[in-house]
């Protein structure tokens, strides 16, 4: 299954600006072309310095781990959009919907009847031995076969006609109030680039969450469903985009300590006493959600909210176990899945990936180190990743060492020519590297808004766009068919 | 409504008006001690705050020699007392931060912006005669943030919660800054009555912002019974204990009552109400005026208890024994 990347895509050919196509702009990017050709990269730096004030009095923050400094920091915002045709659009939104049907299926599938084990496409280790594999789901299908209600499917384009799935975020993907917040800002700035309708809306995401998250309400909800956002609390690195959910949908934002389980029912406290909720969105991790479950240390939980779920009192969006079918190793068998699901090809290829537990391909990738990307297979954010052309001999020397220390805990890709995007800078606009995270929502229907988190690496030449790692956002836009 | 944020809200506004009232009593020790003292009497102003402002227990100096810098130091800057404004604008900040859902823009704003302000500042800035305008400054962010509820928060049981909470602090504080009065030793008991004695109830009026509107209402020299009047008993006087239960039980009415627990609070709050109706200054002098004011002090205390219980703030338990006794 494993195909040699093309030229293109290794980083060996050109690399694909968005914005241009050799000296031309591409018709995406007209708009952005035409707007600076009448008013000039000063008028879009005073445009920045509104747009930062505006951000600050928002206080959309997010902190970044393990660098200390200010805990409520801002995400740097660039203020030139990404755009997207309606064609370019199109691909990316089937493939993204069909990408998150097939982990939906494949999650319902491991915890009950393990199809796709018995085919020998998925060995059973990689589920069963996986540490988000949680054995208190087997057996157990929650309502509409979901799992994963909210989905982010990473994805780097490298060519015009050529985009590849990093990574799927199938837990409790965030950067969804960045995706709204830059858009009112956008918007706010630059009203007459929206008058136009050119510009598909994304404001619609909270009513569609809301729609997904009634439609899979437990079987003991008779009446209309009560929902709910849990979150850690505002400690949290993400709170910011915890209340906007919850002020987006109209909907309490609640903590461990607002509920308690009784009669096999989720209730929170309020001060005319208990008032049931029955769809719970959870933003804190599967291992604090119940303590008589998971980690019992945890004063972050529910006692009993599993085993209220279970009993079909209340459903968790998204369900516990479901980080099974994202972690760096099962994304290798993704396509495989696709197919054996949905009897479809999948429409987003996966990036090449090696798996060093394969004796075969560990030999490779010793071999190629420095021209590799080597993740750890349960990392995220960024975090303890190796860029082989990047790195100094003695850092792939000392990666080399850890790799050989665990095999099964690594996997490798080429290094990708990710596609740029112009961002302002001092002199003008320059290219970025940037990636894009749509969020497909699933319930009794899969859909996404047209639109996502675009993520760009602010510094020069840079490949890493993880916010965690000083990378930024930007608006994303979708233009209408016809439009460009 | 949570419980949980009840809680925040209730407390968020507690101690902004906390803040706000410190620095009352901080100005009226300020404004007693600029009163020419003729005789060799204790200075006893700086102790007579701190006894006031009940922080006693926290106060890591000698009392009887208090000074206006260790004073100022503890009611002010230290991170030790949870009274001091330090703390409370930080509590009061971090309470919106933990509730910004439940409350406007407007209202984060200006506590968030009065908490950025003071974590700038340090004893510098209070001492060499400004001390009044930092007092100003804090008192100012008070006033912002009722404006900031009033003009722009939802009328429900959130906004009803603030009301409760600035309400309740705001009568416990009065009769605190009345209190003073009886702290502060005059040099002999013929003073009673003199000229010291009637600066300082002027300048305990000046410190609740009160001494213009003494005079439009009452129109009379400055007496001892006429500021117990107008800063216990009269309605229109917006920061005497009568206005301020009067907003508590309309308070209560309106975030309602439905378990037993918050009918009892409630009329628990009635009841107090009424005696505050009943009550004359003679009656209030006869009893003894700081036993008196004691006594309102540790019922309005246990009315914020009693309200806490009923709505959920200090724990579950009453509530669920409540939901399975119905």
């Amino acid at each position: 299954m494993l195909t040699q990347p093309t030229e293109k895509s290794t980083g060996k050919g050109i690399m694909f600006n968005e914005m241009y196509d050799g000296d031309e702009v591409r018709p995406e990017y007209r708009i952005v072309a035409d707007w600076l050709a009448a008013n000039g990269p000063d008028a879009l730096n005073e445009k920045r310095e509104e747009a930062e004030a505006l951000f600050k009095r928002i206080g959309i923050t997010f902190a970044v781990y393990g660098e200390g400094g200010d805990p409520e920091r801002l995400i740097p915002f660039d203020m030139v959009p990404r755009i997207f045709g309606a064609d370019e659009w199109e691909r990316i939104e089937a493939g993204s919907i069909q990408r998150t049907r097939a982990l939906n299926a494949f999650l319902t599938d491991v915890y009950n009847d393990r199809e796709i084990i018995k085919a020998g496409i998925v060995p059973a280790e990689m589920v069963d031995q996986n540490e988000a594999y949680e054995p208190v789901m087997k057996g157990f299908t929650p309502p509409g076969g979901i799992f994963s209600h909210i989905c982010g499917v990473d994805l780097v384009r490298t060519a015009p006609d050529e985009a590849f799935v990093l990574e799927d975020n199938c837990r409790t993907p965030s950067g969804i109030s960045y995706v709204l917040e830059n858009r009112e800002v956008m918007s706010r700035m630059f009203p007459e680039l929206f008058r136009s309708g050119r510009v598909r809306p994304v404001d619609h995401y909270g009513d569609m969450l809301a729609e997904a998250m009634a439609s899979v309400a437990p079987p003991m909800c008779e009446d209309e469903p009560t929902m709910a956002i849990m979150t850690p609390g505002h400690f949290n690195s993400a709170y910011y985009e915890h209340t906007f959910l919850a002020d987006l949908m109209g909907v309490e934002l609640v903590e461990g300590q607002d509920l308690f389980v009784e009669g096999d029912r989720l209730y929170m406290r309020t001060v005319y006493g208990p008032k049931r909720i029955d769809v719970l969105y959870r933003r804190i991790d599967d291992a604090f959600l119940d303590p008589k479950v998971f980690n019992p240390e945890s004063m972050l939980g529910v006692p009993g909210i599993i085993d209220a779920y279970k009993a079909g009192g209340v459903t968790i969006v998204n369900a516990p176990g479901s980080g099974v079918a994202d972690d760096k190793a099962i994304y290798t068998y993704v396509p495989e899945m696709v197919e054996f699901y949905l009897g479809e090809k999948a429409i987003l290829p996966n990036v090449p990936t090696w798996r060093c537990g394969r004796e075969d391909e560990l030999k490779y990738v010793l071999e190629n180190l420095g021209d590799l990307v080597a993740k750890e297979v349960h990392g995220s954010g960024g975090y303890g990743m190796l860029i082989g052309p990047k790195a100094t001999a003695q850092e792939i020397e000392d990666y080399r060492k850890r790799i050989e220390a665990d095999p099964a805990g690594f996997i490798a890709q080429p290094t990708l020519a990710l596609s740029t995007s112009p961002v302002l800078v001092e002199q003008g606009l320059a290219p970025r590297h940037v990636d894009l995270r749509p969020f497909v929502i699933s319930g009794t229907e899969t859909r996404l808004i047209p639109g996502g988190l675009t993520r760009v690496a602010l510094k020069e030449g840079s490949l890493v766009v993880n916010s965690s790692q000083g990378g930024g956002v930007k608006d994303t836009w979708v233009l209408n068919a016809g439009g460009v | 409504m949570l419980s949980r944020t009840a809680n925040g809200l209730f407390w968020m506004s507690r101690y902004i008006e906390r803040a706000g009232n410190i620095a009352r009593l901080l100005d009226a020790g300020r404004r007693m001690d600029s009163i020419p003292n003729s005789d060799q009497g204790r200075a006893s102003e700086w102790e007579s705050i701190v006894i006031a402002s009940g922080c006693r227990e926290t106060f890591p100096h000698d009392l009887q020699s208090a000074t206006m810098e260790q004073v100022a130091e503890h009611l002010i800057f230290d991170p030790e007392n949870p009274s001091s404004i330090h703390c409370c604008l930080k509590a009061a900040r971090e309470n919106a931060r933990a509730m910004r859902i439940a409350i406007t823009r407007e209202v984060w704003d200006v506590l968030n912006g009065a908490w950025s302000e003071m974590k700038r500042k340090d004893m510098r800035m209070v001492t060499g005669g400004k001390l009044a305008a930092f007092l100003e400054w804090v008192k100012e962010q008070g006033f912002l943030f009722t404006g900031a509820v009033e003009a722009s928060m939802l009328r429900d049981c959130g906004y009803s919660f603030i009301q409760l909470g600035q309400n309740i602090e705001r009568a416990d504080a009065t009769a605190r800054l009345v209190d003073v009065k009886f702290h502060v030793l005059l040099p002999s008991a013929q003073d009673v009555g003199g000229g010291l004695d009637h600066m300082q109830w002027v300048q305990l009026l000046r410190a609740a912002n009160s001494l213009r509107a003494f005079r439009w209402t009452y129109r009379e020299t400055v007496t001892p019974q006429a500021v117990v009047h107008f800063l216990v008993l009269n309605a229109a006087s917006p920061r005497s204990l009568m206005c301020c239960y009067q907003q508590i039980v309309a308070s209560l009415h309106d975030i309602g009552g439905q378990t037993a627990l918050q009918d009892d609070a409630r009329r628990q709050a009635e009841h107090l109400g009424t005696q505050l109706e009943n009550a004359t200054v003679e009656t209030i002098i006869a009893h003894g005026l700081h036993e008196w004011l004691t006594m309102m002090i540790e019922q309005t205390n246990a009315l914020g208890m009693q309200i806490g219980d009923a709505y959920g703030f200090n724990g579950p338990e009453p509530m669920m024994q409540e939901m399975q006794a119905q």
